[in-house]
């Protein structure tokens, strides 16, 4: 498994690099310039030494190794740094973002924790949801519940969370008054008032992103089941005269979870990407928000930084479903 | 049709298992599958019971629905005196260990999750409040009787050959210390020469721990070293139950005839006298069976009665039960199918 | 009248004084809502109006404008005149003197030299400081002694007072930028993003295009100012949900930029918590019409250029049409509600500036038709499409992506069927159209389509600036790589001579009757550009906030220092 891992993880190398010069080039080459959002009335010469400034006008190539440079050299050594006071970095460049001057790496710091508590908790939510619906509905195919678990799917699939979270925001904030409609990113959790603050607004946006997630997991959970129900194994825990619990959750269900657990380890990389429009809506400011605010302001190295860190995400958690299936399932080995 | 001797084991009595067939966006229930549908034997203590036919004839529905692994649409399975048809859930957990199934696909019938070791000291976390030591001690002790190493313990089942599982399976199978035990071709999956290692070790254990069988195959050779009386089916119905050695000397139902006129008959005389029967045509479906006999559409001595009445299994010589028009009458029977063919002839007449 | 304007904005800073009751910092927080979030807290780095209303919290310039446009100071004694001898006689200088005693948020005192170090870093040629045009024609900043700022221009200057006022040219403190200056400017994230300011207000915090937090400036001027304590600006989500945290759920006092179909607007009205205000300046929504030939056929690098005028579009009497056949009213009705009002000038104010140009307003069918049946255009083979010596009159019109301005294109695609003229629309993603890469053929500079419709405005109450674009010279071509303001290709050596005459007068009435002149030459008279609506910026604020003065002419901010709790 070690070899394994590790060979994995060398080949990776290779493959993050033709990713990262992918995303630069088709980045560069999207129409749009960083002045778009600069009003008109700034004249273009004036625009012209921003773009200066900003190193835009250099080639292609030459802002593309800078900012190899930039993230496998200075951003490192700048972490560095900043954990044992060391100077590593000084004087160096940090990859600045272009709309706000900010190192981008600060701003995805100031970003994470939110992204992670809002995102990951609907994520968690949507997985509590989702396998107890999923094995029921398996356990008791085509029982009302079922259908009801189907038609649940069905809308968490269908609904856009732009929907489903202007709903939530017109029932639970404006008639109801319960929670905010925007989140506040300042908040600090340090005693009970502001622990229920701090639920209170992430109601909504986890209840809406928890509705969409636990939609997919609970299909994947009810096949899963379905596929396993049959099988001669779980005839052969009954002829065996287990309990039904015992059959239903330790015989179908471990095996079921297995696809399942696979799933969702490949889904966590989405997590950090955020989700653009529950993020934008609620006003919650992650990486998501990040992203799109980038894309719209054509603020090149955050872009290009959040779309390569998705991609070694989504590398890593590809390895990690991999590991996890190994370590699951015995009949995988990857030695 | 009795046996001299002790009361049997295994009593089928008419059991039907009817797979409800839904369809349409509301899933309306629009038909069945009669995979089984109206099967009667008995089995004795000891003794096997072969049961033979065709992919799909309802075989292991048969076995399963017995062990209520399926809940029989009708019908009563009595083994060892109770109605294991219609049991209470919790009776019929305590009743499961008398009864075990040894599955055709051994790789599928063990969780791939568990162990050997815990594949079969399960059954006895659940009946048993053994020890572990007691428990682990029963484990090798099955190993020992089905011929694994005891090294193997701590292996999952992906790690064992395909005759090796196979023996997992029995050992499961028996760590309960059943009475009867269906085998739903137990060796259809294996290699020629595991076979019969297989089948010798059931053999042996039937010997040695006194089990009663229901050995499911459509290997017919097979079914003939092994049972003392074989049941041949055809879709969902039993065309013929006769003592082995008087079925392959002579098949009585036109079905049972065919079936065997494809095995290689080692008696060169036999051999010699029998003619290789072709049927034509494709086994109906379950879902809509014939009106009459469910092998008249390919059955080659087919008669008119045969296509509106459906023959009873009836003993048509000692020991000796078919389900055929051809025996009914000529037996000359006085049972309610006769009188409807006489009905019918009256009215074609 | 300078000095009149200057009293009459200290007379209006008074006005509000009942606020100035309470004391500073009694009122609690202030919460503001912008649906672009801020990415910077220096407006010299960024062109965004969200950076620069919420730097204007903090960052002050020496003066401002008022609600009418008018100057008031900041932080200086008086706003210097011709009269009061604050500009010199040959207009080639203007001098201010600083408000005594002023000090920067950390204490220490703002002096001349902080001014100077402004003027210094926005120049810089490395900096890429995006309010360079405010010191465009400074030859020095100077010194005098602490207290006293020269300005002084490269020649007489009409309008002198564009350095260091508004919130697009606040004073930055030496102290905290010296090291930032040139290529080191976006490097300096702290000061970029907590500047030390003279404001109201301090930031505490700053997360990158979220939130800013802000404290009451202990060392402000006004020791009865801010009311508020705290403020917080949130930034982020859409218009919409900006409008509703204000208007619906009352989260928030003040939202910015609320921008709603006119539906809701009436729907979050009625739900009492708020209201909206509207700031119109001089944003006009507008079709520009192509005064050159955009055929495709035509060799690259002549498309769209001079060498070839426009084959339909060069006769008034069709662009005349084209504007006649418009309803305007309805165009605001469907798309802005309050925050518009149909216009025919393209500076629409403030008073005194704009033009009584009002002849488009109402739609006339008829009138279109005639003119085109004039011009030649008839509909000859009777397909519903005009026609003129085997030529149709076919209109290729493009826009960007945007709800309303596709609401607009389908609607004056409707009526310009009507008048005969066939239509075909476009809209282009608008990084894509206003993003000016030569090489893109979408860009509103390169302007390959017949008509295109846009918004503009003229950054400073006084349009001379903004009118300079339609000179001959600031034509897009490719010889400018596509460059340039003077979209339609307009020339006219008369506008280019009238507006000559303009950057020596100094009289604002005389500049103020030049201006409306050539506000005319490119509408009514020449009908190249077709003014549509006037936009408002649509904000909301709450009931319970007191003291807002929309002004479109400063930051809307200008006045947070007065803003209270209404109890
Ligand atoms: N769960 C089920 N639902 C619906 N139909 C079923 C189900 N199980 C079996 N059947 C149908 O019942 C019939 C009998 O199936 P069964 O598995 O008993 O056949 P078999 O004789 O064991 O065949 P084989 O020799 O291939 O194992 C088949 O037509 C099958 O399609
Ligand atoms: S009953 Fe008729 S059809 Fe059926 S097996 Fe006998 S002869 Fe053939
Ligand atoms: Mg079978």
């Amino acid at each position: 498994m070690l070899t394994f891992t590790l060979r994995r993880l060398l080949l990776a190398i290779p493959t993050l690099l033709v990713i990262s010069l992918v995303i630069f080039l088709l980045v560069d080459l999207a129409p749009g310039s960083p002045m778009a959002e600069i009003p008109l009335t700034v004249p273009p010469d004036v625009r012209q030494k921003m773009i200066e400034a900003l190193g835009a006008d250099q080639p292609v190539f030459v802002r593309y190794f800078l900012w190899l440079r930039q993230f496998f050299w200075v951003e490192p050594a700048s972490l560095i740094d900043g954990w044992f006071g060391t100077t590593l970095a000084e004087g160096e460049q940090r990859i600045l973002s272009w709309q706000s001057r900010s190192p981008v790496f600060t701003i995805i710091g100031q970003r994470l924790p939110q992204t992670l508590t809002v995102i990951g908790t609907a994520y968690l939510v949507g997985i509590l949801i989702a396998v107890p619906i999923g094995i029921y509905s398996a356990y008791r195919q085509y029982s009302w519940f079922d259908q009801a678990g189907t038609l649940f799917a069905m809308i968490g699939f269908s609904v856009p969370t732009f929907f489903s979270g202007t709903l939530l925001i017109i029932v639970f904030a404006v008639w109801l008054g319960w929670f905010p409609t925007k989140y506040d990113t300042q908040l600090v959790v340090n005693d009970w008032a502001s622990f229920v603050k701090q639920i209170k607004q992430m109601a909504m946006p986890v209840m809406t992103l928890g509705l969409a997630n636990a939609a997919a997991i609970s299909r994947y959970m009810r096949s899963s089941m379905l596929d396993n129900m049959g099988m001669d194994y779980v005839r052969t825990a009954r002829a065996k005269g287990m309990s039904e619990r015992t059959v239903v959750l330790k015989h179908v269900l471990r095996n079921s979870l297995i696809p399942v657990v696979t799933v969702i380890a490949l889904g966590i990389p989405a997590i950090f990407g955020g989700a653009i429009i529950t993020e934008n809506l609620f006003g919650v400011n992650g990486i998501g928000a990040a992203l799109i605010g980038a894309i719209h302001a054509n603020d090149l190295p955050m872009v290009q930084t959040l779309a390569f860190i998705f991609a070694v995400l989504i590398v890593l958690f590809n390895l990690i479903a991999d590991i996890l299936y190994g370590l699951l399932d015995p009949r995988i080995r990857y030695d | 049709m009795l046996d001299a001797g002790p009361a049997p084991l295994v009593q089928v009595r008419d059991l039907k298992m009817h797979f409800p067939i839904y369809a349409g966006i509301f899933r309306r229930h629009v038909g069945d599958v009669k995979a089984v549908d109206g099967v009667s034997f008995q089995i004795l203590p000891g003794q096997t019971l072969g049961l033979v036919g065709e992919s799909g004839c309802g075989k292991s529905t048969v076995g399963r629905a017995m062990l209520r692994l399926y809940e029989p649409t009708a019908g009563q399975v009595i083994i060892d005196g109770d109605d294991v048809a219609s049991l209470p859930p919790e009776a019929l957990r305590k009743k499961r260990p008398t009864m075990q199934m040894v599955f055709q696909d051994p790789q599928a019938s063990l969780n791939p999750r568990m162990t050997l070791a815990e594949i079969v000291s399960e059954p006895l976390d659940e009946h048993t409040d053994w020890s572990r030591a007691q428990k682990l001690e029963r484990v090798y002790e099955l190993m020992d009787q089905v011929g694994l190493n005891r090294r193997f313990v701590n292996r999952f089942p992906h790690e064992f050959s395909g005759g090796q599982r196979q023996r997992i399976g029995i050992a499961r199978a028996l760590a309960l210390k059943p009475r009867f035990i269906v085998c739903d071709e137990p060796i259809a999956a294996l290699d020629v020469s595991i076979q019969a290692q297989v089948v010798n070790l059931l053999e042996d254990l039937q010997e040695k721990l006194g089990l009663t069988y229901l050995f499911i195959s459509h290997d017919l050779s097979m079914v003939r070293h092994l049972a003392q009386r074989v049941a041949v089916m055809y879709l969902g119905r039993i065309a013929e139950l006769s003592p082995s050695k008087d079925l392959y000397a002579r098949p009585l139902h036109p079905y049972a005839e065919a079936l065997l006129s494809a095995v290689n008959e080692p008696d060169p005389e036999l051999a010699a006298r029998r003619k290789r029967i072709i049927l034509k045509g494709d086994v109906p479906s379950p879902a809509n069976p014939p009106k009459g006999c469910n092998f008249c559409t390919r059955c080659p001595k087919v008669m008119d009665i045969c296509k509106t009445v459906k023959p009873d299994l009836a003993e048509v010589e000692p020991g000796r039960m078919v389900a055929c028009h051809l025996y009914t009458s000529a037996a000359g029977s006085t049972g309610a199918p006769e009188a409807n063919e006489r009905n019918q002839q009256g009215e074609t007449r | 009248m300078k000095l009149r304007a200057a009293l009459m904005g200290a007379v209006a800073v008074l006005g509000i004084a009942p606020a100035a009751f309470a004391e500073r910092g009694t009122d609690g927080e202030v919460k503001l809502t912008f649906p672009q979030a801020v990415s910077i807290m220096n407006p010299y780095l960024s062109g965004g109006t969200k950076d620069i209303y919420a730097s204007s919290m903090v960052l002050e310039p020496l003066a401002g404008l008022d609600p009418n446009g008018v100057l008031i100071p900041k932080l200086v004694t008086e706003i210097p005149t011709l009269e009061n001898g604050g500009i010199s006689e040959d207009r080639t200088s203007i001098t201010w003197k600083l408000l005594p005693d002023l000090k920067w948020s950390d204490g220490t005192p703002v002096t001349a030299d902080d001014a100077v170090f402004t003027w210094q870093y926005c120049t810089h040629p490395e900096g890429g400081c995006s309010q360079a045009t405010k010191y465009e024609g400074v030859a020095s900043v100077e010194a005098v002694d602490p207290q006293t700022i020269k300005v002084t221009f490269n020649g007489p200057k009409a309008n002198p007072y564009t350095a260091f006022v508004s919130a697009l040219s606040p004073i930055l403190q030496k102290k905290q930028f010296e090291a930032c200056l040139g290529a080191a400017a976006p490097t300096c994230t702290d000061a970029n993003n907590m500047p030390i300011g003279t404001g109201p207000f301090k930031v505490t915090g700053f997360t990158v295009n979220d939130t800013v937090t802000l404290a009451a400036n202990e060392n402000y001027r006004d020791p009865a100012k801010p009311a508020f304590a705290t403020a917080v600006i949130k930034g982020g989500g859409d218009a919409e949900g900006s409008a509703r945290a204000v208007m619906e759920t009352g989260e928030f006092d003040y939202a910015w930029n609320t921008q709603i179909p006119p539906d809701t607007q009436a729907s979050m009205l009625a739900a009492g918590k708020g209201q909206f205000v509207v700031a119109f300046g001089t944003l006009v929504e507008r079709l520009e019409t192509n005064t050159t030939d955009p055929d495709p056929a035509l060799p690259e690098g002549e498309r769209s250029t001079a060498k070839h005028p426009h084959p339909i579009l060069s006769d008034i009497r069709v662009r005349t049409a084209l504007s006649k056949a418009i309803d305007r009213s309805i165009l605001v009705e469907v798309g802005y509600g309050a925050g518009g009002k149909p216009t025919c000038n393209v500076i629409p104010g403030p008073e005194g500036w704009a033009s009584d140009n009002d002849g488009c307003i109402a739609q006339d069918m008829e009138g279109a038709k005639a003119l085109l049946d004039e011009a030649g255009w008839k509909d000859s083979d009777g397909d519903g499409v005009r026609d003129k010596d085997g030529k149709k009159l076919k209109l290729l019109y493009q826009t960007t992506v945007n709800p309303i301005r596709q609401d607009f294109q389908a609607l004056i695609k409707d009526w310009w069927t009507e008048l005969g003229v066939e239509v075909e629309l476009k809209a282009i993603d608008p990084g894509v159209f206003f993003g000016g890469d030569p090489g893109s053929p979408d860009t509103f500079q390169k302007f390959y389509a017949d008509i295109e419709m846009y918004a503009n405005n003229s950054e400073s109450p006084d349009p001379e600036s903004y009118l300079g674009q339609y000179q001959c010279k600031n034509a897009p071509t490719p010889e400018t790589q596509w460059q340039g303001e003077n979209i339609n290709r307009f020339c006219n050596p008369e506008y280019d001579a009238l507006y000559a005459t303009m950057a020596t007068t100094t009289d604002l009435a005389a500049r103020q009757e030049i201006a409306k002149k050539l506000n005319d030459m490119v509408t009514k008279d020449s009908m190249i550009v077709i003014p549509l609506v006037h936009r408002g910026t649509l904000s909301a604020h709450s009931n319970t906030l007191g003291g807002v003065q929309i002004n479109a002419w400063d930051s809307e901010m200008w006045n947070v220092a007065d803003w209270f709790r209404v109890k």
